[in-house]
């Protein structure tokens, strides 16, 4: 039943895929491979990363380790259950959150909707009752857990969606992309809320796509894509995937058709990724020559409208634009 | 003796915190809407069209199998919504993330629908009485009481049934469609089982509400409880049947979507 490893998560070649039908009066099934071969260890205690681009797996794996999703092949178990044949097992000693503002109820207060899923929980009453104002203190929500969950900001019902996840104490957390869509400032309070479970020897595993946030907050960091694992280090192990490169960032003020193609083609240019931040453009171009390939650059963007250029040392940003195929 | 304890706690406040969450119809004008006027109009649809195409002698025909019939509207649409709601809230993965008994989860909320769907059907008799002339000083009150409550019950082990349905397609709404529409018709509400061909007939019996409205239009014609026990006996029966299988479906259909991830899929 339960294996005597110290890991709290183990998870071993899990695989899952999915069939979707095409087409209307002749339907073709068609299989599509969302987890493939995935493998990983988290030790009791340990933040655990997983990042990787939108429908990279991340999400599927969170699924299957909670119980929610059966894998199609492999093995993962938490806490030594194996979280197909143990499932309860693993749901008593598990907590979750999906990222977003669903999956609690809006026409309850907070304290009523953490009253329900304690009972789901099978949490003594006596317990209840002094558990739920430690727990909305904790998260910030004093004073409001009377208000109706629909009047509740995007951040509040984040933590509360906290305060849920840890009605039962659970061991182990699955936090997947908690932060998402949060302001800078809730979702600066909301990783010191991460910091303060981990101070408390959670086993969390977190999926984010803010890399300073896996940065700053993860111990170990697997990078997941197209379904695989491509990599698992901590985030300094994993910068030194860039240590032979820096960084050529161009700010620009609208990019025409080619450009990029055109400085992707430079032979000294190993990955480039663009953001767009509303009317200007910044160009992220990963380079061995560091600010000897400036003037080239500069070349290539003849005539167009270039505004702040620096040169840095790379980051975890940098580290999984290169692992995931900088094409971003 | 704890798990007991825990289980009827969850009981109490699922049956309750659900149905405040989930129900829809719970704000004033929708509810009053869902309780009030549908039953009304859906009487006053059958019986003037029933005793327009027939003779006014079966008004009391169309009053009783009508009002019966709202106990579809809880039992059916009530029961779907309590699951599927939980689907359109995003809550539904968190429930199946705990290890709560399932049974009692979804027995809580059924405890309200059929309260409610009671209620509903209360109403309506209510509206036969003021508005339609139906004459119930013949009928033994507690024993139709006992009749509104045993329908409601066996109705809505169909509409656990149904529920288990949105666990695996969003799209339950047809089906409830269908299936409402389908009981003014095959349960004898507005047409008498035996003029029904026999292979509907059949069907009849096998659903929830034939039964109760039979034994209803009994006691409103003066029937006492001993004669529409075999009846309602029957309808507990049925209720039981489905329940059952509901129950032994909603936990199939948790495997089949938690194997082809449709669980919060909305």
């Amino acid at each position: 039943m339960q294996s005597t490893t110290m890991n709290a998560i183990e998870v071993s070649h899990l695989r899952r895929t999915f069939s979707s039908q095409i087409g209307v009066i002749k339907r073709t099934a068609k299989e599509v491979v969302a987890v493939d071969d995935v493998s990983f260890r988290i030790e009791e205690g340990e933040l655990f990363g997983l990042l990787g681009p939108n429908g990279a797996g991340k999400t599927t794996t969170v699924k299957m380790l909670t119980t929610l999703l059966i894998p199609t092949g492999g093995s993962a178990s938490v806490k030594g259950f194996d979280v197909v044949a143990w499932a309860d097992e693993v749901r008593k000693r598990i907590g979750f959150i999906f990222g977003g503002e669903r999956g609690l109820y809006w026409r309850l207060s907070g304290i009523d909707n953490l009253r329900y899923f304690a009972s789901l929980y099978g949490i003594d009453p006596d317990v209840t009752k002094k558990r739920i104002p430690f727990l909305l203190d904790m998260v910030g929500l004093n004073g409001r857990g009377d208000e109706k969950v629909q009047g509740y900001s995007r951040g509040m019902k984040q933590r509360l969606h906290v305060a849920r996840t840890l009605l039962h104490e659970p061991d182990v957390l699955f936090l997947d992309e908690p932060t998402l869509g949060l302001d800078p400032v809730g979702a600066r309070e909301f990783r010191q809320v991460i910091l303060n479970l981990q101070s408390e020897k959670k086993t969390i595993l977190l999926t984010t796509h803010y890399m300073f946030e896996a940065d700053a907050l993860c111990d170990r960091i697997a990078i997941i894509n197209h379904g695989s694992i491509i990599a698992i280090d901590t985030p300094g192990g994993l910068k030194t995937h860039v240590r032979d490169l820096n960084v050529v960032e161009v700010e620009t003020f609208g990019i025409p058709d080619g450009i990029v193609e055109k400085l992707r083609a430079l032979p000294f240019a190993d990955s480039l990724s663009v953001e767009d931040q509303g009317q200007k453009q910044m160009l992220l171009i990963q380079t061995s020559r560091g600010a000897e390939a400036v003037p080239d650059v500069m070349s290539a963007l003849e005539g167009l409208k270039v505004g702040r250029v620096i040169v840095r040392e790379p980051t975890l940003e940098d580290a999984y634009v290169r692992l995931v195929g900088g094409k971003a | 003796m704890k798990t007991l304890t825990n289980n009827l706690r969850l009981f109490w406040q699922g049956a309750l915190l659900s149905y405040v969450a989930l129900f829809h119809w719970m704000r004033p004008i929708q509810y009053m809407a869902s309780k009030i006027l549908m039953p009304l109009a859906q009487m006053f649809f059958f019986v003037y069209l029933g005793t327009f195409a027939t003779s006014a002698d079966n008004r009391t025909f169309y009053i009783v199998g009508n009002a019966l019939q709202i106990a579809a509207v809880s039992g059916i649409y009530g029961m779907t919504m309590s699951i599927g709601g939980d689907r359109d809230n995003g809550t539904l993965g968190y429930i199946f993330g705990t290890p709560a008994n399932r049974l009692v989860v979804f027995m809580g909320r059924a405890f309200m629908n059929i309260m409610d769907g009671a209620l509903g059907v209360v109403i309506a008799f209510t509206w036969g009485v003021v508005l339609m002339g139906l004459d119930l000083s013949n009928t033994s009150i507690p024993a139709l009481a006992l009749t509104i409550l045993i329908t409601t019950i066996s109705t809505c082990g169909l509409g656990l049934l149904m529920g288990c349905l949105a666990l695996i397609t969003v799209n339950v709404m047809f089906v409830n469609n269908f299936v409402y529409f389908m009981l003014l018709i095959f349960s004898g509400a507005n047409i008498p089982i035996a003029q029904l061909p026999a292979w509907i007939q059949a069907i009849s019996y096998v659903l929830p509400l034939t039964r109760g409205i039979a034994a209803a239009r009994l006691l409103v014609g003066g029937a006492g409880l001993l004669e529409v026990t075999p009846l309602l006996l029957g309808e507990l029966a049925v209720g039981f049947v489905y329940f059952l299988v509901g129950y032994i479906l909603f936990t199939v259909f948790e495997v089949v979507a938690k194997r082809r991830g449709t669980l919060d899929v909305f």
